[in-house]
Formats: structure tokens, sequence, C-alpha cells
């Protein structure tokens, strides 16, 4: 996969966050549909580099899987999705639209004020 | 401190892509992405596919490689051609896209093809702007592929099976492909093709004029 493409996709939000609040990263949690196919060590070594230098650097990205689940077409059934099989479990015909799994978000940050800026607010 | 925000990862790709579908379909262009693995026949698919409709459509192309122009010189003799490198990158995004559509004359285009780099996984995530994904997996590649790489194949608008000819020579498991395909997703068109012999080439000429005259009849996944 494209963890570190992923990883400099996440960074400028994450700064955003950090910079309005004026704090340091301390960690940041993706959710990350299975259907990604996200590498979570990868992705996690990928934002530690890209972030170097940064308020981030260092921050511990946390990725939280999602669980495939689809809907039927034809009798709206929910039902889980495992080794990539889409068939309704009633309806035995894989015409079926992903509900869950395809998740890529960034979901929440821990900040922590950053020293040298919170002595100039205080 | 804890803060809340969910927000897509993606979310500046994906608006950029809005920008260009919106942008191509102002200007009556329908836009396919070509995604496969490297070496399942995107490049010679899109060479019998630009000599078809030469003289009916105005044709271009963006073509994505890791390194190289070699596919650009090759698809540059049947239509205008734009090469992105993306220097190692595992596959295009839309970025890249906007940035190499300026380097074409898209006025009097009809279909500006994307051959994106060749990659199963990678390329599925991203949107480009285009109308429809279309997937190909060659024989010689195995029919595993469905089932190991299934993103793909759930977000594809046509799955043209290549190299069909090779049938004949390779253990390729036919009713083992369909049965995996149905599997992740049990509507999407399938067409056997080979750009060699031409075999069920009609097939996707047809499918490509009827997709273009309604590009707005299936929202693509992105």
């Amino acid at each position: 996969m494209h963890e570190l493409s992923l990883a400099e996709a996440i960074l400028p939000s994450v700064l955003a966050i950090a910079e309005e609040h004026r704090a340091r990263v301390m960690s940041l949690t993706i959710q990350a549909g299975a259907l990604q196919m996200i590498v979570a060590e990868s992705l996690a070594m990928g934002f530690l580099a890209v972030a170097e230098g940064t308020a981030a650097e260092g921050a511990r990205l946390i990725v939280e899987p999602v669980a495939v689940t689809a809907r039927c077409r034809r009798c709206e059934l929910v039902f889980g999705v495992e080794d990539s099989i889409f068939l309704c479990p009633d309806c035995h015909v894989a015409d079926a639209e992903t509900v869950t799994g395809n998740e890529l978000v960034l979901l929440r940050v821990e900040l922590e004020p950053c020293e040298s800026m919170s002595s100039t607010t205080s | 401190m804890r803060v809340d925000v969910v927000h897509n990862v993606l979310k500046l790709n994906d608006a950029l892509a809005q920008q260009i579908r919106a942008d191509l379909r102002g200007r009556g262009i329908f836009c396919p992405n070509l995604i496969s693995s490297p070496g399942s026949g995107k490049t010679t698919l899109l060479e019998r596919t630009l000599e078809h409709f030469r003289g009916t459509w105005g044709q271009a192309v963006i073509v994505g490689d890791l390194a190289t122009s070699r596919d650009a010189e090759r698809l540059a003799e049947y239509a205008q051609t734009v090469q992105i490198n993306t220097d190692g990158g595992c596959h295009l995004d839309a970025a890249m896209v906007a940035n190499a559509m300026p380097h074409l004359d898209l006025d009097g285009v009809d279909v500006l093809y994307i051959e994106n780099v060749g990659n199963l996984v990678c390329p599925v995530g991203y949107d480009l702007g285009h109308d429809a994904k279309v997937a190909l997996i060659s024989v010689t590649e195995g029919e595993d592929k469905v089932a190991k790489y299934p993103r793909l194949w759930r977000e594809a608008d046509v799955v043209l099976l290549t190299k069909a000819d090779l049938l004949q020579y390779v253990p390729f498991d036919v009713a083992r492909f369909y049965e995996d395909l149905r599997a992740l997703n049990g509507t999407v068109p399938v067409l056997e093709v080979s750009s060699m012999t031409g075999q069920g080439m009609d097939a996707w000429f047809e499918w490509l004029t009827a997709r273009r005259e309604s590009p707005n009849a299936q929202e693509p996944a992105a």
C-alpha cells in the first residue's frame, strides 16, 4: 500500500490542529476500513518520517480497524463480510453496497500544550 | 487534551478529483481510468482502442509509470499523450492528473484515457476525476489475483479478462475466476478479450461507446 503518501496526506491536518491549539501532538488515531488494506506499522513508521521536525515529531499513530459490512441491494439485509465474500446470506448473490470497510479517517488527536508557546500566553 | 476531528484523510485529493470531473464533463470528455497489475496489457489494449476509434473520437491519454516514457512513446503514435513519472510512487493521484492536463490540447477531445501505474492495490483508493474504473486481469497472472486484491474488483465498472487467446496454454481456472469475482461483485460486466487476436474487442468497444454516452448512469466509486 501507499502508506507513506497517506502519512503525507494526514500530516497537514494534524499540524493545523496542533497550531490552532498551540500544542504538540502526542498521538493521533486513524480509522481504517479493512478494504483499504492499510499496514498499521508502515503507516505509523511513515508518519514518524514525515513528521520529523514538526509539532507532530515522535507522535504515536494508532490505527483503529473497521470490519467490512455490506447491504444487499435486493433484500436490504446488512451482513458481515469475511474473506472478501460479499454474497448475501439470504439471496446468495453479490449485489451489495459496502456499508463499512472503506473508511480512511483522521478520528482524533491527543495534544499536549507546547511549553514555549504556553509560557508566552500565561 | 483530546481533539475529535473525523475527517477524510484523502479529502484534498477527492476535492481536486471532483473539480477535474466537473471540468471534463463540462467539456463533454469521457474519462476511463485503467487499473491492473504491471504487464496485464493496458498499453496494448489502449493501442488497439485508439486505433479503432481514430477518426471517430478525439482521443488523448495520460499514462503513469514509475519511470521511463516508453508507454507514452508507444501511444503517441495514435493520440496525444502525456507521461507522468511518479518516481517510485505506486499510484496516480488527482494532483498529478491536474498537472498533466495542461500539457494536452483538450479541444476536440471526446475521450481522455488514464492508464494508471501498474498496481492492484494503491491506485484503487485515489479518485482521479474519472468517469469509470476499468479493471484488467490477464490470464497469465492467475485467477487468484481476484480474491487476493478484492477492492479493485468491488469498485470496477467493467472487468476485462485480457490475453484470452492464451487460455489454452496457461493453467488459468476460468470457473474459479468467475466464482471469486461473483462473490465480490455479482453485477460487474466481464469481457474476455485479446488485443493480439481481436477476440472480444468489439464488446469492449461497445461498452466504451455506451458508457461514454451515459457517463452519469452510475457515479464511480472513488
